[in-house]
């Protein structure tokens, strides 16, 4: 943690002394003469200390080293920033390999730069635990974690402290969860996704989950009894917003962002699961509700490893799907539809609380299915249901404004996640030209040791095929020792956000990229 | 042909059962209404592991590669049986060393898994793994690799000794 603050101290010292240096060089005979026009002022920079400022919450899945092997674990919590680079509190709850527990954040350090990167460092009583960050606005980031051993990586948003009451969250909610459950001695990769309503007083109502686990699907069901959610009632629910819920049988602590996300963790040790629960449009969902072009990101695993599945879809409003498209790097077999003829079709439930099918079938790869909850007529949650995969993630609805390189110009954070034989997380930074080249810079951590690197410089290109709303090409060149490429099909979901997934056939990686202002 | 009154009667009688159909149809459709989702019967791709399928593979190590790259990512081992050589998968190599397991040319082995279709050919997906008197299970009694997930499944003073002991949390 201290060398990587001393790198990023001198990395700003570089900055503020290059532009120092700019300055001065005014004075010197090789200046500017009379007459000159001089040079426009330099921008000021997007991003300082000053940018991370407040209270945040943040959540995050990884892998840490638990019994020589590596294990899923969950992050979720909040901590508050000064401004000035400071850590001056916060709350979070592990569940890791030996068990869960909620640790309070006694300090801390950060360092932002001026592309919106920077690095973070959370003290608890165990120690302090280090994070690359990049931040898309002073709202909102991704964040990964940079320790030995432990790689993680997910996002982080502002709090707003006077949702931190149960009658602040009231209305619908749609959840992902993904992690493992444990039964005995079986341990297997597991992902639930569902609504509910919550009553404003703690009550949960109209609970309603699909679960996979390790390929076995629940269907749909509906909540156990004594499903609930509650603020604490002590310091940690009134100043870190920090909860208990039972959603869909299973136990949480959760961190609320605002009334419209909540972060979840769960705490039914040695099971683990993780993820947010996003409020749902108040709407009656029916075919019609799903009307338009979507693209679509989920990953997860098979029984070969790691799959990251994108694509795209358009659905008529009326339970049928045209203009298929999917990239699907299964622990790097790569499936491309369309393939042979792709037919589809998708129903929403007759309760109107947003669930659905959805299927597809290319005749030469066989047949996709899929269920979905609605967060709104744009967005859903998505789990695939075939034999022996567990994968999820979302779909947004695809922009109707035309897509090209110049639209789409401009900087972008990314997170990406995935892997080859370990896990690999990456946060990062680019500035996306208009004729489609790029510039930037990244950190990631490949859980061992020595080998988290970071301000990797890369380059690349993004090529759009078509009117851009179909799969897109985009190349990464990591400027590290060994040279590394990483080749990412792109859907774009709008001019804020793009969805990758990795089509290289020696890793699994995924991730999104998202505008900085 | 019956009577006026008989006529009445059955008249009276098919109205009755038209309302109760007609009462039945709309309790139904309402029951269907409120009913959940059934799990779909899932389809089933070609790379995934059937356990219907599973066979027992013996022989001798041809070569063996950590990091093949050859799909699926992972460690991979070259089997030469009686009926061939044959693609032995065993995911992730550092579960295969945490576990003290590791193989050299020549070594005899025997593995229960299933195989996949490949563009690169047929794959054996082991599930179990044996040289010699070890056993390693490599895969879940459903398929999955247990390389990442396996370890929360141990004694709870197993875990505490290798985790990340001393370690931030």
């Amino acid at each position: 943690m201290t060398a990587k603050m001393n790198r990023l101290a001198f990395f700003v010292l570089v900055v503020v002394g290059s532009f120092a240096a700019a300055c001065g060089g005014g004075g010197s005979g090789s200046g500017p003469g009379p007459g000159s026009t001089p040079p426009p002022p330099q921008p000021p920079p997007k991003f300082s200390n000053a940018s991370l400022s407040g209270q945040y919450a943040f959540s995050m899945a990884g892998t840490e080293l638990c019994a020589g092997s590596g294990s899923f674990f969950g992050r979720v919590g909040t901590f508050v920033a000064d401004a000035h680079g400071n850590i001056t509190g916060g709350l979070e709850d592990v569940n890791i390999c030996t068990g869960v527990q909620t640790l309070q954040f006694t300090g801390g350090t950060y360092s932002i730069g001026p592309d919106g990167r920077g690095a973070l460092g959370l003290t608890n009583s165990s120690g302090t635990t280090t994070y690359s960050i990049a931040l898309s606005s002073t709202t909102e980031g991704a964040i990964g974690q940079t320790d030995v051993d432990v790689t993680a990586s997910g996002s982080f948003q502002r709090q707003n402290t006077a949702a931190f009451t149960d009658k602040a969250l009231a209305g619908g909610y749609v959840f992902d969860f993904k992690g493992v459950e444990v039964t005995g001695t079986t341990v297997s990769p597991a992902s639930i996704v569902g609504r509910f309503d919550a009553d404003g007083a703690g009550g949960v109502g109209n609970g309603l989950f699909d679960s996979n686990v390790a390929g076995s699907l629940s269907g749909q069901q509906t909540f156990p009894t004594g499903a609930f959610y509650q603020f604490d009632p002590n310091t940690d629910g009134t100043t870190f917003g920090r909860g208990t819920a039972k959603i869909a049988g299973r136990n949480f602590a959760f961190y609320a962002v605002d009334a419209t996300r909540v972060k979840f963790n769960g705490t039914d040790f040695p099971s683990a699961f993780a993820g947010d629960a996003f409020a749902q449009q108040n709407i009656a969902f029916n075919l019609g509700s799903l009307n338009g072009g979507f693209a679509f990101l989920i990953s997860g695993l098979s029984t070969t490893g790691s799959i990251g599945t994108a694509g795209r879809f358009t659905a008529d409003g009326a339970g049928n799907l045209t203009g298929v498209v999917v990239d699907e790097n299964n622990n790097g077999v790569i499936t491309l539809l369309p393939n042979g003829t792709v037919t589809g079709t998708y129903t929403v439930d007759n309760n109107q609380l947003g669930g659905g099918t959805l299927t597809w079938t290319d005749t030469k790869a066989g047949t996709f299915s899929f269920i979905f909850y609605l967060i709104s007529a744009t967005q859903g949650v998505f789990q695939e249901t075939d034999s022996k995969l567990v994968s999820d993630g979302l779909f947004s609805a695809q922009t109707t404004n035309p897509i090209s390189a110049a639209s789409l110009a401009g900087d972008y954070v990314f997170d990406w996640s995935g892997g080859s034989n370990a896990q690999e997380d990456f946060v990062g930074q680019l500035t996306l030209t208009p004729s489609g080249s790029f510039s930037g810079t990244m950190d990631f951590n490949e859980f061992a040791t020595g080998k988290q690197f970071f301000d990797v410089p890369i380059s690349g290109s993004l090529v759009l095929n078509g009117d851009g709303t179909q799969a897109n090409t985009f190349s990464v060149n990591a400027q590290i020792t060994p040279a590394r490429t990483f080749n990412f099909t792109v859907y774009v979901v709008n001019q804020n956000t793009l969805f990758l997934v990795g089509v290289d056939t020696n890793q699994v990686v995924v991730g999104t990229m998202t505008r900085q202002p | 042909m019956g009577t006026k009154w008989e006529q009445v009667l059955k008249h009276k009688i098919r109205n009755i059962v038209s309302s109760a159909a007609i009462a039945v149809a709309i309790l139904l459709s309402t029951a269907v209404g409120a009913q959940q989702r059934n799990a779909a019967a899932p389809a089933s791709r070609p790379t995934a592991y059937d356990v219907t399928r599973e066979t027992t593979l013996q022989g001798t190590v041809v070569s063996y590669t950590e990091d093949s790259s050859r799909p699926p990512l992972g460690a991979h081992v070259t089997v030469q049986t009686a009926s061939g050589t044959v693609d032995v998968h065993l995911g992730p190599a550092s579960y295969l060393r945490s576990n003290h397991f590791s193989l050299a040319v020549g070594d005899p082995v025997r593995f229960i898994g299933a195989n996949i279709p490949t563009e690169q050919g047929n794959v054996f997906l082991a599930r179990i793994a044996q040289h010699g008197t070890q056993v390693i299970a490599v895969r879940s009694a459903s398929g999955f690799l247990l390389a990442t997930t396996a370890s929360r499944a141990l004694p709870q003073a197993e875990r505490s000794q290798s985790a990340q002991q001393g370690k931030p949390r």
